[in-house]
């Protein structure tokens, strides 16, 4: 009953357009006053114990090294190097385009900023090159979600900390902890890596059929030439990945080194970015973790609600009682977040379902990890296509093109998409394979 | 006038908070590896920085704080909007103003119970952990990031409701486009 009222509430005051974290803030506030005799004291303290850890902090430092790297020239020169690689190919600059993404995402945890990264320079180059713009917009608009899921992302930090104070039981009753941070990155890897190629396989397959230009093959000097100008941003992936795997740095110190690091380069080494500029990159990344940092503070409130009302504990008895499996259950959990990805931004979902599922999945035996994983393709989804589509939005700006006409254009993209999260859905071992090689898992 | 300082004493505040947590923990990074080596031994060790993350935490609250209040101000903050985008005009600024008028009292509300507990803390005498700053300095940023929030919600309640403008956060805005052309021609060669 309490349940019913309290989601009531927050859809009701989300569909008013009033901001997320506001929405989820006066739920908590509306309830516990009317309802409960929860110290208010407890609220308060809670508003700022919310954000108060280290592990959170991750995610203003990757998004101040994203804005450096995506002002900084990085991105050109991943570019270069990716179409020296496979420009020769059908479709060249389009798969150029799907590598060079899957380039930047190593180094970037967002996926809007991947799409602004690559597609601001190849998409007028396909252009010129004689695509049609649908071509090279749906390809990026994709391609560019691979930010969230090859690593680092701040989307996966998101679910680490949203179901880091969860409690969870398996079914042999034993206490299940939350994923970390670093056991989700390397779970990216290689479902990033295998949709990297699916997208690539799908520009291919398209281009063919279209016979679209290709490029002439560029000599291995060339190819050496541009590994090299490169090699300073591909460092990063050794530097976050290498580092956290290696022990040297906590998740958090990774992303500060990389911020630190992209500062340098974009500034003093590549020299595309003038000392100057500084600042506006500064204030634009602290505006995005402040909203970021914000709906999470909210999305405490809102968690520490459910919990003092055991929502979840209620979902997973009725879970397991209905006798619903966990192939059921991923298949209602990946609607349930294709639906919300229509209408919410993927910071918001994550932080307000994730507390909610990871008890009941964990119940049902499936890996935290596997959840993670599962929740960031869907997000990566939900980012390409209408009605909040961040990628589309980004894209549409870059190509100027219509949100409509970008829908269709992304569809072959989105289709191959949705494939993907079948697999990654049903397959556990895609997801869980490499952290347990590692040791991590 | 006063706005305008304002306006500026926030966006220094935030981007210098970002900057100087991020050094800082590149500094401690830094310095624990510089022990490591033998040599630097000597001149890293004396060099305390095991408070460094518990500043860089407090700095990321102060900066998320009022980096929320000035998010109103850019538009930022967002909300579902598919259905208030299909009302009538009409209705949809009514609706619109609810929702910013809402955020003004949750701010408001929350400022407050930041204010009763920052006063409640002074008369204690809580340190934090490592660098014993009084805890009620730490939580002031609260009561002070939320009523400032407050006030920029009723601000833009204001000028919505004298011009009908939102700030919007243009992220289909992509700085540089026009630039492109030359940046293109170097990608495609």
């Amino acid at each position: 009953m309490n349940s019913i009222l309290i989601f009531g509430l927050l859809i009701a005051l989300m569909l008013t357009g009033m901001p997320i974290s506001i929405a989820l803030g006066l739920t908590v506030l509306s309830f516990l006053f009317i309802m409960t005799q929860v110290p208010i004291e407890a609220v308060a303290l809670k508003l700022f114990t919310g954000i108060e850890s280290f592990e959170i902090m991750a995610i203003p430092f990757f998004i101040l090294a994203g804005n450096f790297l995506t002002h900084g020239g990085v991105a050109r020169r991943m570019i270069r190097f990716a179409t020296s690689m496979v420009g020769h190919w059908y479709g060249g600059m389009g798969l150029a385009g799907v590598m060079a993404c899957a380039l930047f995402a190593a180094v970037s945890g967002s996926s809007p900023a991947t799409v602004v990264a690559i597609g601001s320079i190849i998409l007028p180059a396909m252009v010129q090159q004689g695509y049609p713009k649908r071509f090279g917009a749906g390809v990026i608009a994709t391609s560019g979600a691979l930010g969230i899921l090859i690593p680092p992302s701040i989307v996966m930090v998101l679910y680490a900390v949203a179901t880091g104070g969860s409690l969870g039981i398996d079914p042999e009753g034993k206490r299940v902890l939350s994923a970390s941070v670093a056991q989700l990155f390397m779970a990216g890897v290689i479902p990033g890596l295998m949709l990297a190629s699916l997208l690539g396989a799908t520009t291919f397959y398209r281009a063919w059929k279209n016979n679209y230009p290709r490029m002439e093959r560029k000599n291995w000097a060339d190819t050496l030439v541009a590994f090299r100008e490169s090699v300073w941003g591909l460092l990063l992936i050794v530097i976050v990945l290498g580092g956290i795997y290696a022990g040297v740095f906590t998740p958090t110190e990774a992303a500060a080194m990389s911020a630190v690091y992209a500062f340098v380069i974009a500034v003093f080494i590549y020299r595309d970015m003038k000392l100057t500029d500084v600042p506006k990159v500064l204030l634009a990344s602290a505006n995005m973790s402040a909203m970021i940092l914000y709906i999470i503070t909210n999305a405490v409130l809102f968690s520490f609600l459910m919990t003092s009302e055991q929502i979840p504990q209620t979902i997973t008895s009725w879970v397991t009682g209905a006798g619903i499996g966990w192939v059921g259950f991923l298949l209602f959990v990946n609607i349930l977040l294709l639906a919300a990805g229509n209408v919410m931004e993927p910071s918001s979902i994550v932080l307000i379902t994730g507390p909610i599922l990871f008890p009941v999945a964990v119940s049902l035996g499936i890996n935290p990890v596997h959840l993670g994983i599962l929740m960031t393709v869907n997000m990566e989804v939900g980012l390409c296509h209408p009605p909040v589509g961040l990628n589309l939005y980004v894209a549409s700006g870059i190509a100027k093109m219509g949100i409509t006409e970008l829908t269709i254009a992304v569809w072959p993209w989105l289709l191959t998409m949705l494939i993907f999260l079948g697999i990654v859905t049903y397959v556990p071992e895609l997801s869980l394979w490499l952290p347990r090689m590692l040791g991590m898992l | 006038m006063f706005l305008r300082i304002l306006d500026r004493l926030e966006e220094i505040l935030i981007a210098t908070l970002i900057a100087a947590a991020t050094l800082l923990i590149f500094a401690a990074v830094v310095q624990r590896f510089a022990v490591g080596i033998e040599l630097l031994y000597p001149i890293f060790y004396p060099i305390n920085l095991t408070w460094a993350q518990e500043l860089c935490v407090y700095m990321f609250v102060w900066m998320a704080k009022f980096g929320a209040a000035y998010g109103v101000r850019t538009g930022i903050h967002v909300g579902v909007d598919v259905v208030v985008n299909v009302l009538e005009p009409k209705i949809r600024n009514k609706v619109v103003l609810f929702g910013l008028l809402c955020g003004a009292f949750f701010t408001f509300v929350v400022g407050s119970m930041g204010a009763k507990f920052v006063f409640e803390l002074y008369s204690t005498d809580q340190v934090s952990p490592d660098l014993e700053l009084p805890r009620w300095i730490v939580f002031l940023c609260v009561p002070l990031g939320s009523y400032l929030m407050c006030f920029r919600f009723l601000q833009v309640a204001w000028a919505f409701w004298r011009t009908g403008q939102l700030p919007h956060h243009d992220v289909a805005h992509v700085e540089g486009v026009d630039e492109v052309p030359a940046l293109a021609q170097d990608a495609s060669r």
